[in-house]
């Protein structure tokens, strides 16, 4: 077990439409409730540059501990597609993609400074753009939500500010009784009952895309609310109308 | 190399429409700030895009491309085209060759494989998955299989002839596969990424799907209770919808290459494909139920952005529903953008540094007047984009 200090980068994952899926085939294309750590391992090594069977330069960033916080869960939508061919102009095979509505939510990355602080820097000025799990879904907002140096991933995950919307916090009215779940990875060492999902990316190449299971504890967590929002419209909010 | 993006916003008005519908007939939707609105998918949008700039002939057809499972029969068909003595099964038997030595899987399909039985011709193999060639590369791949035609399995042995078949397959991508992407599955190698990002259209304002009860009379009824020939309902939306998506030029141009022509600068390739890019994003529609509806509506405004950072969309601006009820959506939501995008391209963007161009229509839009160059035509728009996205590539890194 490492006792060099690691630090922790953090990314906000906001946008009308998300899609995380980890076991996803065929024509059924689901989402999990809360991103991967395949999709946002990839979302960052897209930024970097990162090409899709350099599985040497991918595992360095698989490597990073990974964990999430559900800061607005959003609502599952259910999308059905049908593809036309465009030379016979029969119809494909129907599918069915499932995406996350409304969703916001807070990663995070452990693991070595300087690789971190490359990263957030792809993340500004990507190669290739980041998207919140499929391609169709760009991000709302910025991304890069902050490198925190010396830090723990559950430290991080417990004091960022709450992300929600407005529109969703005024909703909400008491999120200090409310707690976020998050999912993170074990620290080493740890003995605490968990889960597996298998979202470990060990390969991209499209030729043979691979991932390995996963141990995922879940928390629950009481961020703080963001101080530094006040809008005294709030109080004239339309929302109970709507 | 240098990196940039061309971000493209706009805001479109569609009537009472149902331009991309689910399973059950209905327009799609999302919930999006808590309340539910229009939606149509990106996939829908990319679909009317390819479509539009091949029917208007935005580029020359040697630089478009088909998806089709049916490369074999395409190729032999090329195949007969220079050398008509190729024909028929040994036509078919010599592309088969030489898809294979591209490294493509090709099967015969079982279900074809049991008709024929019947005494039927041996049907062609098809690819097993959907491939996506330029017509320059199955042009190419025509002219390495005539040229291998005496003995075609002898010809593909040979490591070389193989490795140029591989090539051809791998260079001169067409126009929409270097900006929309390929999935081969099983040949890794030419496999191409999408240089475009299209995200759904969604309506800046809450909108709800309605239904329209229709009766049909039955005109040749002589019955004196003539009643109607038939009922039903048809679903349906209106909306002024944000439309965006992103563009890596850098993707792109490395997807499609450089100029091919010695007569041409280096840079026309990806200028010709930015600008029936720009110009298709724009102008296509989804075609869904079009014939009933009649939506054929133009952006009230449009935002393109070139930007060295990152893309940046503007659909936060909307998050917060628009609700004016009674003047229409269009001028609020211009309002938003005009105190939106200066807002974030100060805190994130590159502020004056990212040429901006707007093309906008009629008053309602007069707030956007600030936001950047304003271009008098979709022609004036497109070709400044282009010109500013060839000058930038020329540019040292």
């Amino acid at each position: 077990m490492s006792t060099s200090p690691t630090s922790v980068l953090a990314l906000l994952l906001a946008g009308p439409l998300q899609a995380w899926g980890a076991a996803s085939r065929f024509s059924r294309r689901t989402t999990e409730s809360a991103p991967t750590k395949s999709g946002v391992i990839g979302l960052l090594a897209a930024a970097a540059g990162i090409a899709r069977d350099d599985d040497a330069a991918l595992a360095v960033l698989a490597a990073l501990r990974f964990g999430v916080r559900i800061d607005q869960p959003g609502t599952r939508i259910r999308d059905f597609h049908k593809a036309m061919h465009p030379v016979t102009g029969k119809t494909m095979p129907l599918t069915e993609r499932f995406y996350l509505a409304d969703a916001v939510f807070v990663a995070a990355v452990e693991g070595d400074h300087a690789l971190l602080e490359r990263l957030d820097a792809a993340l500004r000025s990507p190669v290739y753009p980041p998207f919140l799990g499929r391609r169709s879904c760009p991000p709302a907002t910025r991304v890069d939500l902050g490198l925190h140096r010396d830090a723990v991933l559950e430290d991080v995950l417990r004091t960022v500010a709450w992300q929600a919307s407005p529109w969703y916090r005024r909703r909400h009215h008491h999120p200090e009784t409310g707690q976020l779940t998050v999912l993170r990875e074990k620290q080493p060492g740890e003995d605490t009952p968990a889960d597996t999902l298998c979202d470990q990316p060990l390969s991209y190449s499209p030729a043979q895309r691979r991932h390995a299971l996963r141990s995922v504890v879940t928390d629950r967590v009481r961020p703080p609310r963001e101080s530094a929002h006040h809008d005294p419209f709030d109080a004239f909010s339309e929302d109970d109308d709507l | 190399m240098n990196r940039f993006f061309l971000d493209l916003h706009a805001l479109q008005t569609v009537p009472p429409s149902n331009l991309n519908r689910d399973d059950t007939g209905a327009p799609k939707t999302a919930v999006y700030g808590g309340t539910p609105r229009a939606r149509v998918s990106s996939q829908a949008w990319k679909r009317a895009i390819r479509t539009y700039f091949r029917d208007q002939h935005l580029l020359d057809e040697s630089e478009l491309g088909v998806r089709t499972k049916k490369i074999v029969e395409l190729l032999a068909d090329r195949i007969h085209g220079l050398d008509t003595s190729l024909a028929g099964a040994e036509a078919l038997r010599i592309a088969d060759q030489t898809v294979q030595a591209t490294g493509l899987k090709t099967e015969v399909p079982k279900r074809k494989a049991d008709q024929a039985k019947d005494g039927e011709p041996e049907p062609a193999p098809e690819a097993k998955y959907l491939v996506f060639l330029s017509a320059r590369q199955l042009d190419g791949l025509a002219r390495l299989a005539v040229e291998g035609a005496g003995d075609i399995a002898g010809f593909f042995r040979d490591k070389k002839n193989k490795a140029r078949a591989k090539e051809i397959a791998d260079s001169r991508h067409s126009v929409d596969i270097a900006l929309f992407g390929r999935m081969v599955a099983d040949v890794a190698d030419i496999g191409v990424d999408a240089a475009v990002q299209v995200a759904h259209a969604i309506s800046v304002h809450r909108a709800e799907t309605e239904a329209d009860y229709f009766t049909a009379v039955d005109d040749e009824n002589r019955d004196e209770e003539t009643g109607a020939g038939m009922i039903g309902t048809v679903d349906f939306n209106s909306a002024t919808l944000y439309r965006y998506a992103a563009l890596g030029i850098h993707q792109l141009s490395a997807n499609l290459g450089q100029g091919l022509r010695e007569d041409e600068p280096r840079t026309e390739p990806v200028r010709r494909a930015v600008e029936a890019f720009v110009h298709s994003f724009i102008s296509s529609l989804p075609t869904g139920k079009i014939n009933t509806f009649g939506h054929h509506t133009l952006p009230d405004a449009v935002i393109v952005t070139l930007r060295t950072s990152r893309p940046v969309s503007f659909v936060s601006a909307f998050e917060d529903p628009v609700r004016s009820e009674s003047s229409g959506h269009v001028r609020e939501a211009c309002e938003r953008l005009a105190a939106y995008v200066p807002d974030i391209e100060r805190a994130y963007g590159e502020g004056d540094a990212a040429p901006t161009w707007v093309l906008r229509v009629g008053p309602n839009t007069q707030k956007l007047a600030g936001l950047g160059t304003e271009a008098d035509s979709l022609g004036a728009l497109v070709t400044a984009v282009g010109q500013a996205v060839a000058d930038r590539l020329d540019k040292p890194a």
